[in-house]
């Protein structure tokens, strides 16, 4: 108990240290952005931006708060996933600012992730929460002004595909994107069929030879 | 009636094309005697070489990740291979990344939780209690939008096997970026090595973020079986502990009282779960005064700041781990992508007793790839350290060429001095430990001399890549003055342009296409053979259409 107790105040200290930075990820081979972010153990937020317009809009046309949960429990609605969220469809007007807070009951990192916003704003395009587990995390962005569908996952290896994928539709939106959970199939589906399938298309097949044949003959006679 | 000159026509079509070599022995002899030899007809050409697309062998290192250096006040060693570790993760590793800046945590990647270090409980300058949080991360895995996998591995040219590994805790997308399908660099196969110090306070968090269960079992090292609460702390589940559930954690306890070279690996389902790639090495290192070890070596390999007891007989320190990989079990995460048809497909349909290896891994790369991050880099009159752990299915028979090496440690017990034995083939049966002394001392005994010596399973399958050599585990001890500026050795022998080519492993590249101006190149076809052949089709088909319409007509 004493050394759970000596996590926690470490745990206290990280948090204390974790002022938000403009950090330049100079020497991560993996990311060439420069990105506005905060990190600590409870997660982080990235590019978050609630008082720069958009070029294409002249003004704010509304605000949205949007609360969104995350975990395995969430996925129980939709077969075929593990990892889940409460909502996969948002819809939000043109020119809108949109505060995110992303809660996640699981006990392993989740991430509400949005792609595709105008990188001149969003280095690398993109808006980013990150919880740890039973954390959460909140920040705003704003769209621009065209009808588009963005999407929304959580890109830890996996959790996309098994259930944490949303549409954001901006205005009329552009469609809708695929495998999207209660919204659209996956572009590569899954075939769900018995084991013994050869032997039913087989007897089905000779069924169909005999009821022919019988057919026939009882015409020519 | 033309039909029976039809008829006849064929016959006579199908014995002229029917090729001579198809003909019986005898007939062949008696023709021979009476016609004499067959005129000469010179045989098909050489197909010219197809464009086959070239990886470079070593990439440049922009970052300077190679070079020695001081990052937050740990020196990392300079790594003389071609494609090293981020030396800023090695330093968040040694300092814990709760003790290291948000630049630093940033240039690695890693999350502040990621190993933290605590209190020095003894008093002897280093830290004695870490915590260090894994996850599991699948590569290679399937996608319902799209048929190619997901957070891209590849072991070799063109050859990514599914693969599920711990990995350390890190922030942000589990590839290199948006536009990229490629795993991030610290997202790889083997999970990492975890070093630990004899007698520190040890926690290990998993942090189960992939969609099946899993568990941590501490093999070799000392742990107790339920932790003070009763909770199981042996990651067996038919004994200790329920699995531990996606989207679930779990933390295990221990204080190792006795150093060596250890093993952990899931314990769910394990036939296929360590098979998968949830296995790593688990060093105990023995207590010394401030001694400040690199918790996590991430992809195995090089150790680049290696403890105070091995820097006290050792000059060089290495990790290898030694993995072979049924493709059959490892791409069933690609053929589906619910998670109760891969369940089924991995647990029930594949059966291990019917296994059978096709490509085999040092530390989580065939070659050719080995060579640019594996190789064991020395100097005459160095002694290494090698920590080798057979995490694969089948024993191996591990072969040095140019010297013979010393077994100072079994499953990380130390044999004592007259018990060692000094061979050059060491066989390690599966989950099997041994740490070895290699020697570089010129005498022909531990070391023939300086050079490139190959280091390999000679169990010749283990040279290969699905069949295809040279590949597999082939890696080499490698001389420094046998080593270019950016880590590539000067080898003398053939062109590895060749090698590092998916084609190349996809059998479609003749192995010395380029020796002896085509002399063992691919064969272009026989033209003229072939018009026989298909005249031969041709006619019996004309054949059996004139045999059935006979057959009809009898009819009444
Ligand atoms: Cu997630
Ligand atoms: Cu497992």
């Amino acid at each position: 108990m004493v050394i759970i107790k000596i996590f926690c105040v470490l745990c206290i200290l990280a948090l204390n240290f974790s002022i938000p930075v403009q950090a330049e990820t100079q020497s991560m081979q993996d990311e060439h952005h420069h990105h506005n972010m905060t990190l600590d153990s409870s997660g982080l937020v990235m590019n978050s931006n609630d008082n720069t317009l958009p070029q294409d809009c002249d003004k704010l046309s509304r605000d949205y708060n949007i609360k969104v949960y995350a975990g395995t429990k969430y996925a129980a609605d939709y077969p075929g996933t593990v990892f889940g969220m409460d909502q996969h469809e948002y819809q939000v007007e043109p020119c809108s600012r949109i505060t995110v807070t992303f809660v996640n009951e699981d006990e392993v990192r989740h991430q509400w992730m949005i792609h595709g916003l105008p990188r001149y704003l969003y280095p690398g395009g993109m808006f980013h929460l990150e919880a740890a587990g039973g954390h959460s995390q909140t920040g705003t962005f704003i769209v621009p002004s065209d009808n588009k569908t963005y999407l929304v996952h959580c890109d830890m290896s996996q959790h996309m595909e098994k259930g944490m994928k949303a549409q954001l539709k901006v205005g009329k939106g552009s469609g809708d994107l695929w495998a999207i959970p209660g919204v659209s199939k996956g572009f590569i589906q899954d075939i769900y069929i018995p084991e013994e399938i050869w032997i039913y298309l087989m007897m089905v097949s000779i069924a169909g030879v005999v009821i022919t044949t019988l057919l026939i003959s009882s015409k020519r006679s | 009636m033309y039909t029976r000159w039809l008829f006849f026509l064929s016959i006579l079509v199908a014995l002229m094309c029917f090729p001579l070599q198809w003909y019986p022995m005898a007939l062949r002899l008696q023709l021979g005697q009476w016609l004499g030899a067959d005129e000469y007809r010179a045989p098909p050409m050489a197909k010219i070489a197809a464009d086959t697309t070239t990886e470079l062998p070593c990439p440049e290192d922009l970052l300077n990740w190679r070079d020695a250096q001081t990052i937050a006040g740990v020196d990392v060693r300079h790594s003389p291979g071609c494609i090293v570790d981020n030396p800023n993760a090695v330093a968040a590793f040694v300092r814990g990344t709760n003790n290291v800046s948000q630049q630093i945590l940033m240039a690695s990647g890693l999350t502040p939780d990621a190993v933290e270090k605590g209190r020095d409980l003894d008093g002897d300058g280093d830290p004695d209690e870490i915590h260090i949080r894994l996850e599991v991360v699948e590569l290679n895995g399937g996608s319902p939008e799209s048929d190619l996998p997901t957070t891209q591995y590849a072991i070799a040219p063109g050859i990514s096997p599914g693969f599920w590994v711990f990995a350390p805790k890190m922030f942000g997308m589990a590839t290199e970026n948006f536009e990229s399908s490629k795993a991030r660099s610290m997202l790889r196969l083997p999970s990492p090595a975890i070093r630990v110090e004899q007698g520190d306070i040890v926690k290990i968090t998993l942090e189960n973020s992939h969609y099946m269960p899993h568990t941590i079992h501490f093999h070799g090292v000392d742990h107790p079986f339920v932790d003070e609460d009763g909770e199981g702390n042996d990651g067996v589940p038919v004994t200790s502990e329920k699995p531990v559930l996606p989207g679930s954690s779990r933390t295990y306890n221990m204080q190792p009282r006795q150093s060596g070279t250890m093993f952990y690996h899931c314990h769910v389902q394990p036939h296929v779960h360590i098979m998968m790639g949830l296995q790593g090495l688990f060093v105990v290192e023995e207590n010394r005064p401030n001694n400040w070890l690199q918790t996590l070596n991430v992809g195995a390999g090089h150790v680049r700041v290696p403890s105070v007891a091995v820097t006290e007989k050792f000059d060089r320190e290495y990790d290898l781990q030694y993995l072979d990989i049924d493709i059959d079990l490892n791409n069933r995460i690609q053929k589906s992508n619910d998670p109760r048809l891969i369940t089924r497909d991995m647990h029930r349909r594949y059966d291990i007793t019917d296994a059978k290896s096709d490509f085999f891994t040092l530390n989580g790369r065939s070659f050719p790839y080995t060579f640019r991050e594996s190789l064991v880099v020395t100097k005459p009159d160095e002694h290494i350290k090698l920590r080798i752990v057979n995490g694969g299915s089948t024993g191996i028979a591990l072969h040095t060429h140019g010297h013979k090496v010393t077994a100072t440690h079994y499953d990380g017990v130390e044999a004592k001095p007259a018990a060692r034995i000094t061979r050059d083939v060491v066989w390690i049966a599966s989950a099997q430990r041994v740490d070895l002394d290699l020697e570089t001392t010129n005498d022909g005994l531990h070391s023939y001399g300086s050079g490139i010596w190959l280091l390999h399973d000679h169990q010749e399958k283990g040279v290969t890549n699905d069949g295809i050599g040279p590949g597999g585990n082939v890696s080499a001890i490698v001389y420094e003055n046998y080593l270019q500026e950016n880590g590539w050795p000067k080898t003398q022998g053939m062109d590895f342009n060749k090698f590092f080519t998916a084609a190349y492993y996809r059998k479609e590249v003749p192995v010395w296409g380029d020796l002896l101006n085509g002399k063992f190149s691919d064969v272009e076809f026989d033209l003229w053979m072939l018009i026989r052949l298909l005249g031969l089709g041709l006619s019996l088909g004309v054949m059996v259409a004139l045999v059935i319409n006979g057959i009809n007509k009898r009819r009444p």
